[in-house]
Protein backbone atom coordinates (compact mmCIF):
# COMPACT_ATOMS: atom_id res chain seq x y z
CA UNK A 1 0.00 0.00 0.00
CA UNK A 2 1.22 3.73 -0.89
CA UNK A 3 2.23 5.59 1.87
CA UNK A 4 1.61 8.88 0.58
CA UNK A 5 -0.20 10.53 -2.30
CA UNK A 6 2.43 11.74 -4.88
CA UNK A 7 2.13 14.46 -7.73
CA UNK A 8 3.09 12.20 -10.82
CA UNK A 9 4.23 13.39 -14.04
CA UNK A 10 4.47 10.41 -16.25
CA UNK A 11 6.10 10.79 -19.88
CA UNK A 12 6.05 7.86 -22.23
CA UNK A 13 4.71 7.82 -26.21
CA UNK A 14 3.41 4.18 -25.96
CA UNK A 15 -0.45 5.02 -25.78
CA UNK A 16 -0.97 1.22 -23.60
CA UNK A 17 1.86 1.92 -21.43
CA UNK A 18 0.50 5.87 -20.38
CA UNK A 19 -3.15 4.39 -20.44
CA UNK A 20 -2.28 1.45 -17.66
CA UNK A 21 0.59 3.53 -16.03
CA UNK A 22 -2.35 5.98 -15.58
CA UNK A 23 -4.54 3.48 -14.32
CA UNK A 24 -2.19 1.76 -12.19
CA UNK A 25 -1.18 4.83 -10.52
CA UNK A 26 -4.16 6.38 -10.08
CA UNK A 27 -5.80 3.47 -8.38
CA UNK A 28 -2.55 3.19 -6.06
CA UNK A 29 -4.20 6.77 -5.21
CA UNK A 30 -1.55 9.27 -7.04
CA UNK A 31 -2.11 12.00 -9.02
CA UNK A 32 -1.19 11.43 -12.32
CA UNK A 33 -0.86 13.82 -14.91
CA UNK A 34 0.26 11.74 -18.42
CA UNK A 35 1.90 13.20 -21.54
CA UNK A 36 3.70 11.74 -24.77
CA UNK A 37 6.25 14.34 -25.67
CA UNK A 38 9.29 15.69 -23.71
CA UNK A 39 8.45 19.02 -24.71
CA UNK A 40 4.61 18.62 -23.44
CA UNK A 41 6.48 17.88 -19.85
CA UNK A 42 8.88 20.28 -19.44
CA UNK A 43 6.29 22.99 -20.30
CA UNK A 44 4.05 21.64 -17.29
CA UNK A 45 7.94 21.23 -15.45
CA UNK A 46 7.65 25.41 -16.07
CA UNK A 47 4.51 25.78 -14.94
CA UNK A 48 2.34 26.30 -11.58
CA UNK A 49 1.89 22.60 -11.34
CA UNK A 50 3.54 20.81 -8.40
CA UNK A 51 5.17 17.46 -8.91
CA UNK A 52 6.34 15.25 -6.55
CA UNK A 53 8.38 12.61 -9.42
CA UNK A 54 8.75 12.17 -12.69
CA UNK A 55 8.41 8.84 -14.67
CA UNK A 56 10.01 9.37 -18.27
CA UNK A 57 10.28 6.36 -21.02
CA UNK A 58 14.34 7.32 -22.20
CA UNK A 59 13.47 6.96 -25.96
CA UNK A 60 10.63 9.79 -26.79
CA UNK A 61 9.69 11.15 -30.34
CA UNK A 62 10.98 14.43 -29.42
CA UNK A 63 13.55 14.52 -27.19
CA UNK A 64 15.99 12.14 -25.65
CA UNK A 65 14.31 10.69 -21.87
CA UNK A 66 17.72 11.84 -20.15
CA UNK A 67 17.27 15.06 -21.31
CA UNK A 68 13.92 15.67 -19.89
CA UNK A 69 14.98 14.38 -16.70
CA UNK A 70 17.82 16.86 -16.97
CA UNK A 71 15.57 19.99 -17.42
CA UNK A 72 13.37 19.12 -15.05
CA UNK A 73 16.07 18.42 -12.21
CA UNK A 74 17.43 22.08 -12.95
CA UNK A 75 13.47 23.63 -13.13
CA UNK A 76 12.70 21.51 -9.88
CA UNK A 77 15.81 20.39 -7.96
CA UNK A 78 13.87 18.48 -5.84
CA UNK A 79 11.86 16.63 -8.03
CA UNK A 80 12.65 12.35 -7.65
CA UNK A 81 12.61 10.77 -11.19
CA UNK A 82 12.27 7.39 -12.09
CA UNK A 83 13.23 6.42 -16.01
CA UNK A 84 11.59 3.36 -18.12
CA UNK A 85 13.94 2.22 -20.61
CA UNK A 86 12.95 -0.58 -23.57
CA UNK A 87 15.70 -2.63 -22.75
CA UNK A 88 18.05 -3.56 -19.70
CA UNK A 89 20.48 -1.23 -20.77
CA UNK A 90 23.07 -0.69 -17.72
CA UNK A 91 24.42 1.99 -19.66
CA UNK A 92 21.56 3.69 -20.28
CA UNK A 93 20.17 3.67 -16.62
CA UNK A 94 23.68 4.13 -15.46
CA UNK A 95 23.48 7.30 -17.49
CA UNK A 96 19.92 8.05 -16.45
CA UNK A 97 21.06 8.03 -12.43
CA UNK A 98 24.33 10.39 -13.02
CA UNK A 99 21.80 12.84 -14.23
CA UNK A 100 19.84 12.72 -10.67
CA UNK A 101 17.49 9.64 -11.28
CA UNK A 102 16.25 7.45 -8.17
CA UNK A 103 15.71 4.38 -10.02
CA UNK A 104 14.99 2.67 -13.24
CA UNK A 105 12.24 -0.04 -14.55
CA UNK A 106 12.46 -2.26 -17.78
CA UNK A 107 9.63 -2.80 -20.29
CA UNK A 108 8.04 -4.48 -19.81
CA UNK A 109 7.07 -2.93 -16.49
CA UNK A 110 6.54 -4.55 -13.44
CA UNK A 111 3.52 -2.80 -11.79
CA UNK A 112 3.95 -3.90 -8.99
CA UNK A 113 7.88 -3.28 -8.19
CA UNK A 114 6.85 -0.18 -9.24
CA UNK A 115 4.36 0.78 -6.66
CA UNK A 116 7.17 -0.31 -4.70
CA UNK A 117 9.90 2.25 -5.87
CA UNK A 118 6.90 4.83 -5.30
CA UNK A 119 6.53 4.14 -1.85
CA UNK A 120 9.96 4.07 -1.28
CA UNK A 121 9.81 7.51 -2.83
CA UNK A 122 6.68 8.56 -1.05
CA UNK A 123 8.60 7.47 2.32
CA UNK A 124 11.59 9.35 1.38
CA UNK A 125 9.56 12.62 1.04
CA UNK A 126 7.53 12.03 3.75
CA UNK A 127 10.56 12.10 5.99
CA UNK A 128 11.78 14.99 4.05
CA UNK A 129 8.78 16.90 5.18
CA UNK A 130 9.00 15.83 8.76
CA UNK A 131 12.69 16.86 8.87
CA UNK A 132 11.72 20.12 7.43
CA UNK A 133 9.13 20.87 10.13
CA UNK A 134 11.51 20.17 12.24
CA UNK A 135 13.71 22.25 11.02
CA UNK A 136 11.38 24.98 10.59
CA UNK A 137 10.40 24.62 13.94
CA UNK A 138 13.52 24.88 15.20
CA UNK A 139 14.76 27.81 13.72
CA UNK A 140 11.23 29.90 14.53
CA UNK A 141 12.53 29.14 18.12
CA UNK A 142 15.89 30.22 16.92
CA UNK A 143 15.02 33.38 15.99
CA UNK A 144 12.77 33.84 18.98
CA UNK A 145 15.96 32.75 21.26
CA UNK A 146 18.03 35.57 19.40
CA UNK A 147 15.76 38.50 19.62
CA UNK A 148 15.52 37.93 22.71
CA UNK A 149 19.60 37.44 23.70
CA UNK A 150 20.60 39.85 21.53
CA UNK A 151 18.22 42.46 23.18
CA UNK A 152 19.71 41.34 26.54
CA UNK A 153 23.64 41.67 25.55
CA UNK A 154 22.95 45.18 23.75
CA UNK A 155 21.27 45.79 27.90
CA UNK A 156 24.12 44.15 29.36
CA UNK A 157 26.33 46.20 27.72
CA UNK A 158 24.93 50.00 28.10
CA UNK A 159 24.67 48.91 31.42
CA UNK A 160 28.50 47.82 31.78
CA UNK A 161 29.63 51.20 30.19
CA UNK A 162 27.04 53.40 32.68
CA UNK A 163 28.44 51.58 35.70
CA UNK A 164 31.64 51.95 34.38
CA UNK A 165 31.29 55.47 34.02
CA UNK A 166 29.45 56.18 37.11
CA UNK A 167 32.27 54.44 39.04
CA UNK A 168 35.17 56.62 37.59
CA UNK A 169 33.04 59.79 38.68
CA UNK A 170 32.98 57.87 42.09
CA UNK A 171 36.64 57.24 42.17
CA UNK A 172 37.44 60.73 41.10
CA UNK A 173 39.78 62.42 44.41
CA UNK A 174 39.08 65.76 43.38
CA UNK A 175 35.57 66.35 43.75
CA UNK A 176 32.77 67.36 46.27
CA UNK A 177 30.98 64.05 47.35
CA UNK A 178 27.36 64.97 47.27
CA UNK A 179 28.37 65.96 43.64
CA UNK A 180 29.85 62.99 43.09
CA UNK A 181 27.07 60.61 44.04
CA UNK A 182 24.49 63.30 42.62
CA UNK A 183 26.31 63.03 38.93
CA UNK A 184 26.59 59.08 39.22
CA UNK A 185 22.97 58.66 40.40
CA UNK A 186 22.37 60.64 37.36
CA UNK A 187 24.00 58.72 34.98
CA UNK A 188 22.52 55.57 36.38
CA UNK A 189 19.19 57.18 36.29
CA UNK A 190 19.44 57.83 32.29
CA UNK A 191 20.34 54.14 31.63
CA UNK B 1 23.45 -0.28 19.94
CA UNK B 2 26.17 -0.92 22.87
CA UNK B 3 25.20 0.55 26.42
CA UNK B 4 27.40 3.02 28.15
CA UNK B 5 27.92 3.30 31.74
CA UNK B 6 27.83 6.19 34.27
CA UNK B 7 31.48 5.29 34.34
CA UNK B 8 32.20 5.30 30.84
CA UNK B 9 30.09 8.78 30.24
CA UNK B 10 32.99 10.39 32.91
CA UNK B 11 35.84 8.89 31.11
CA UNK B 12 35.05 9.17 27.45
CA UNK B 13 33.18 12.52 28.08
CA UNK B 14 36.59 13.58 29.48
CA UNK B 15 38.70 11.99 26.44
CA UNK B 16 36.79 13.79 23.84
CA UNK B 17 37.13 17.08 25.73
CA UNK B 18 40.80 16.51 25.53
CA UNK B 19 41.28 15.91 22.17
CA UNK B 20 38.46 18.16 20.97
CA UNK B 21 37.11 20.70 22.92
CA UNK B 22 33.73 19.31 23.02
CA UNK B 23 32.25 18.71 26.63
CA UNK B 24 29.33 16.66 26.92
CA UNK B 25 28.48 16.48 30.66
CA UNK B 26 26.85 13.54 32.66
CA UNK B 27 23.06 13.97 31.02
CA UNK B 28 24.34 13.73 27.18
CA UNK B 29 25.21 9.51 27.91
CA UNK B 30 22.57 8.84 24.89
CA UNK B 31 24.76 11.50 22.57
CA UNK B 32 27.67 9.30 23.32
CA UNK B 33 25.86 6.08 22.66
CA UNK B 34 24.25 6.90 19.39
CA UNK B 35 27.18 8.30 17.76
CA UNK B 36 29.90 6.20 19.32
CA UNK B 37 28.01 3.00 18.93
CA UNK B 38 28.56 1.95 15.18
CA UNK B 39 32.66 2.97 15.57
CA UNK B 40 32.34 0.93 18.48
CA UNK B 41 30.97 -1.82 17.35
CA UNK B 42 32.66 -1.78 13.72
CA UNK B 43 35.89 -1.76 15.57
CA UNK B 44 34.96 -5.23 17.66
CA UNK B 45 34.77 -3.10 21.18
CA UNK B 46 33.01 -4.79 23.79
CA UNK B 47 32.01 -1.70 25.47
CA UNK B 48 33.16 2.09 25.12
CA UNK B 49 36.40 2.04 27.32
CA UNK B 50 38.01 -0.69 25.19
CA UNK B 51 37.28 2.09 21.92
CA UNK B 52 38.89 4.50 23.97
CA UNK B 53 41.95 2.50 24.87
CA UNK B 54 42.26 1.48 21.17
CA UNK B 55 41.75 5.27 20.45
CA UNK B 56 44.56 6.42 22.93
CA UNK B 57 47.02 3.30 21.46
CA UNK B 58 46.45 4.13 17.92
CA UNK B 59 49.90 6.06 17.13
CA UNK B 60 47.96 6.91 13.72
CA UNK B 61 45.33 8.93 14.99
CA UNK B 62 43.08 6.92 12.72
CA UNK B 63 40.16 6.48 15.50
CA UNK B 64 40.77 9.39 17.14
CA UNK B 65 39.89 11.10 14.11
CA UNK B 66 36.86 8.88 13.72
CA UNK B 67 35.68 10.05 16.98
CA UNK B 68 35.51 13.18 16.17
CA UNK B 69 34.01 12.82 13.32
CA UNK B 70 31.46 10.96 15.07
CA UNK B 71 30.76 13.08 17.86
CA UNK B 72 30.55 16.94 16.38
CA UNK B 73 27.82 18.33 15.04
CA UNK B 74 27.43 19.35 12.08
CA UNK B 75 24.36 21.52 11.82
CA UNK B 76 24.67 23.58 9.02
CA UNK B 77 22.73 25.50 6.07
CA UNK B 78 23.67 27.79 3.61
CA UNK B 79 22.54 31.31 4.60
CA UNK B 80 21.69 30.33 8.10
CA UNK B 81 20.16 32.75 10.22
CA UNK B 82 20.22 35.34 7.18
CA UNK B 83 20.87 38.42 9.42
CA UNK B 84 24.72 37.85 9.82
CA UNK B 85 24.58 37.55 5.77
CA UNK B 86 22.72 40.81 5.40
CA UNK B 87 25.45 42.51 7.97
CA UNK B 88 28.25 41.25 5.86
CA UNK B 89 26.94 42.59 2.74
CA UNK B 90 25.95 46.11 3.89
CA UNK B 91 27.54 46.77 6.61
CA UNK B 92 30.67 44.69 7.34
CA UNK B 93 32.08 44.59 3.66
CA UNK B 94 31.30 47.72 2.51
CA UNK B 95 32.93 49.15 5.39
CA UNK B 96 36.47 47.04 5.45
CA UNK B 97 36.62 47.82 2.19
CA UNK B 98 36.35 51.18 2.14
CA UNK B 99 38.75 50.91 5.11
CA UNK B 100 41.25 48.94 2.77
CA UNK B 101 40.99 50.83 -0.20
CA UNK B 102 43.63 53.05 -1.77
CA UNK B 103 47.24 52.55 -2.14
CA UNK B 104 48.68 51.26 -4.86
CA UNK B 105 49.09 47.54 -3.53
CA UNK B 106 45.35 45.39 -3.71
CA UNK B 107 45.41 45.12 0.29
CA UNK B 108 44.29 41.56 1.66
CA UNK B 109 41.03 41.27 3.22
CA UNK B 110 40.97 37.89 5.55
CA UNK B 111 37.45 36.19 6.19
CA UNK B 112 37.98 32.58 8.93
CA UNK B 113 34.79 30.58 9.39
CA UNK B 114 36.34 29.07 12.67
CA UNK B 115 34.18 26.27 12.30
CA UNK B 116 33.08 25.93 8.88
CA UNK B 117 31.57 22.36 9.36
CA UNK B 118 30.70 20.94 5.62
CA UNK B 119 31.18 24.56 4.24
CA UNK B 120 27.86 26.23 3.81
CA UNK B 121 28.70 29.14 6.05
CA UNK B 122 32.03 30.17 3.78
CA UNK B 123 30.50 29.89 0.64
CA UNK B 124 27.49 31.57 1.31
CA UNK B 125 30.29 34.64 2.35
CA UNK B 126 31.86 33.67 -1.03
CA UNK B 127 28.55 34.57 -2.67
CA UNK B 128 27.65 37.49 -0.85
CA UNK B 129 31.33 39.00 -1.68
CA UNK B 130 30.60 38.28 -5.67
CA UNK B 131 26.89 39.60 -5.40
CA UNK B 132 28.33 42.52 -3.57
CA UNK B 133 31.29 43.47 -5.83
CA UNK B 134 30.10 41.70 -9.49
CA UNK B 135 32.81 42.57 -12.01
CA UNK B 136 34.90 44.39 -9.51
CA UNK B 137 36.36 40.83 -7.58
CA UNK B 138 39.37 41.55 -8.97
CA UNK B 139 40.02 44.80 -7.18
CA UNK B 140 39.99 42.92 -4.06
CA UNK B 141 42.39 40.23 -2.57
CA UNK B 142 39.90 37.91 -0.29
CA UNK B 143 41.38 35.04 1.42
CA UNK B 144 38.66 33.38 2.81
CA UNK B 145 39.42 30.44 5.36
CA UNK B 146 37.03 27.90 7.04
CA UNK B 147 38.83 25.77 9.07
CA UNK B 148 37.14 22.43 11.39
CA UNK B 149 37.64 20.05 13.59
CA UNK B 150 35.92 17.18 11.51
CA UNK B 151 38.30 15.19 8.80
CA UNK B 152 35.24 14.34 7.02
CA UNK B 153 33.09 17.73 7.20
CA UNK B 154 36.79 19.80 5.68
CA UNK B 155 36.87 17.08 3.12
CA UNK B 156 32.86 17.42 2.07
CA UNK B 157 33.77 21.24 2.22
CA UNK B 158 36.70 20.87 -0.12
CA UNK B 159 34.72 19.18 -2.37
CA UNK B 160 31.88 21.45 -2.78
CA UNK B 161 29.37 19.19 -3.02
CA UNK B 162 26.14 18.99 -1.49
CA UNK B 163 22.75 16.62 -1.81
CA UNK B 164 19.64 17.97 -2.34
CA UNK B 165 18.33 17.86 0.85
CA UNK B 166 21.29 20.29 1.84
CA UNK B 167 20.53 22.79 -0.98
CA UNK B 168 16.98 22.84 -0.97
CA UNK B 169 17.78 24.33 2.84
CA UNK B 170 18.93 28.11 2.95
CA UNK B 171 19.97 28.79 -0.91
CA UNK B 172 16.84 30.17 -3.72
CA UNK B 173 16.49 28.97 -6.95
CA UNK B 174 18.72 32.16 -8.52
CA UNK B 175 21.53 31.24 -6.35
CA UNK B 176 21.14 27.49 -7.15
CA UNK B 177 21.88 27.96 -11.23
CA UNK B 178 24.30 30.64 -10.85
CA UNK B 179 26.94 28.93 -8.36
CA UNK B 180 26.09 25.74 -8.69
CA UNK B 181 26.26 22.83 -11.27
CA UNK B 182 23.73 19.83 -11.00
CA UNK B 183 26.25 16.73 -10.37
CA UNK B 184 23.60 13.22 -10.48
CA UNK B 185 21.24 13.92 -7.80
CA UNK B 186 23.58 16.54 -5.97
CA UNK B 187 24.62 20.19 -6.29
CA UNK B 188 28.48 20.79 -6.60
CA UNK B 189 29.71 24.57 -6.13
CA UNK B 190 31.13 25.88 -9.05
CA UNK B 191 34.84 26.65 -9.58
CA UNK B 192 34.85 30.40 -9.49
CA UNK B 193 33.52 30.21 -5.95
CA UNK B 194 35.39 27.18 -4.82
CA UNK B 195 38.37 28.78 -5.76
CA UNK B 196 37.94 31.91 -3.38
CA UNK B 197 37.92 29.90 -0.59
CA UNK B 198 40.28 27.45 1.71
CA UNK B 199 39.20 25.02 4.31
CA UNK B 200 41.46 23.09 6.88
CA UNK B 201 41.57 20.99 9.26
CA UNK B 202 42.17 23.05 12.89
CA UNK B 203 41.24 22.27 16.41
CA UNK B 204 39.83 25.39 18.13
CA UNK B 205 41.81 24.64 21.60
CA UNK B 206 44.95 24.93 20.34
CA UNK B 207 47.24 27.76 20.43
CA UNK B 208 46.79 30.05 17.24
CA UNK B 209 49.86 30.24 16.03
CA UNK B 210 50.63 31.07 12.23
CA UNK B 211 47.04 32.16 11.57
CA UNK B 212 47.83 35.62 11.01
CA UNK B 213 45.36 38.44 11.84
CA UNK B 214 41.23 38.23 9.87
CA UNK B 215 39.59 41.31 9.05
CA UNK B 216 36.04 39.05 9.75
CA UNK B 217 35.76 36.10 11.86
CA UNK B 218 32.66 33.70 12.04
CA UNK B 219 32.46 31.97 15.07
CA UNK B 220 29.63 30.59 15.37
CA UNK B 221 27.31 27.83 16.94
CA UNK B 222 30.36 26.08 18.10
CA UNK B 223 31.33 27.59 21.69
CA UNK B 224 28.11 26.41 22.59
CA UNK B 225 29.71 22.87 23.27
CA UNK B 226 32.55 24.00 24.80
CA UNK B 227 32.91 24.40 28.88
CA UNK B 228 32.97 28.04 30.43
CA UNK B 229 36.25 27.78 30.95
CA UNK B 230 37.04 26.98 27.03
CA UNK B 231 34.86 29.86 25.53
CA UNK B 232 36.75 32.52 27.68
CA UNK B 233 39.89 30.70 26.14
CA UNK B 234 38.44 30.80 22.77
CA UNK B 235 37.33 34.28 23.04
CA UNK B 236 40.20 35.32 24.23
CA UNK B 237 42.35 34.13 21.45
CA UNK B 238 39.70 35.49 18.52
CA UNK B 239 40.15 38.58 20.10
CA UNK B 240 44.33 38.28 19.29
CA UNK B 241 43.82 37.22 15.65
CA UNK B 242 40.80 39.74 14.58
CA UNK B 243 42.53 43.24 13.10
CA UNK B 244 41.92 45.78 15.34
CA UNK B 245 39.03 47.33 13.17
CA UNK B 246 38.00 43.94 12.27
CA UNK B 247 34.25 42.11 13.29
CA UNK B 248 33.41 39.01 14.82
CA UNK B 249 30.22 37.69 14.36
CA UNK B 250 28.90 34.66 16.72
CA UNK B 251 25.75 32.61 16.60
CA UNK B 252 22.27 34.42 16.87
CA UNK B 253 21.42 32.71 20.31
CA UNK B 254 25.25 32.89 21.72
CA UNK B 255 26.60 35.71 23.90
CA UNK B 256 29.22 36.95 25.20
CA UNK B 257 28.44 38.57 28.37
CA UNK B 258 30.59 37.01 30.96
CA UNK B 259 32.78 35.40 28.52
CA UNK B 260 35.14 37.91 26.67
CA UNK B 261 35.24 42.20 28.00
CA UNK B 262 37.22 42.33 24.91
CA UNK B 263 34.78 43.00 22.69
CA UNK B 264 32.16 45.51 22.67
CA UNK B 265 28.61 44.77 21.06
CA UNK B 266 27.04 46.79 18.18
CA UNK B 267 23.69 46.34 16.41
CA UNK B 268 22.71 46.65 12.75
CA UNK B 269 19.34 45.97 11.71
CA UNK B 270 18.67 42.26 12.89
CA UNK B 271 22.27 41.90 14.05
CA UNK B 272 24.55 41.71 16.45
CA UNK B 273 27.98 41.97 15.44
CA UNK B 274 31.25 42.57 17.79
CA UNK B 275 34.15 44.76 17.33
CA UNK B 276 37.22 44.99 19.68
CA UNK B 277 36.70 48.00 22.49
Amino acid sequence: MTMKTLSLLVVDDDPVIRLLLCQRLTKDNHMVSAVDKGQDALGLLRGDAQFDALITDLVLPDMDGIAVLEVAKSLRPTIEALVITGHASVDSAVEAMKKGAVDYLTKPINFDELSLRLDHIAIRQGLAKDARDILLAKEVTEQEAASTIQALEMRVSELQDALTAAAAILRDGGRDQEDKISQALAILNRT
Amino acid sequence: MLKITAGEIKTVSQYIKDISGIYLDASKGYLLETRLSPLAEALDCKNYSELQHKASRDASKKIERQIIDAISTNETLFFRDKGPFELLQYKLLPELIDARSGGALKRQLRVWSAASSTGQELYSVAIVIRELLQGNLGKYNFHLLGTDISDNAVQQASYGKYNKFEIERGLDQAVLRKYFTAFGDSWKVRDELRAMVKFQKFNLMQPFTGLGKFDIILCRNVAIYFTMDDRKKLFAKLADSLADDGFLVIGSTESLTGICSRFEPKRHLRSIFYQKK
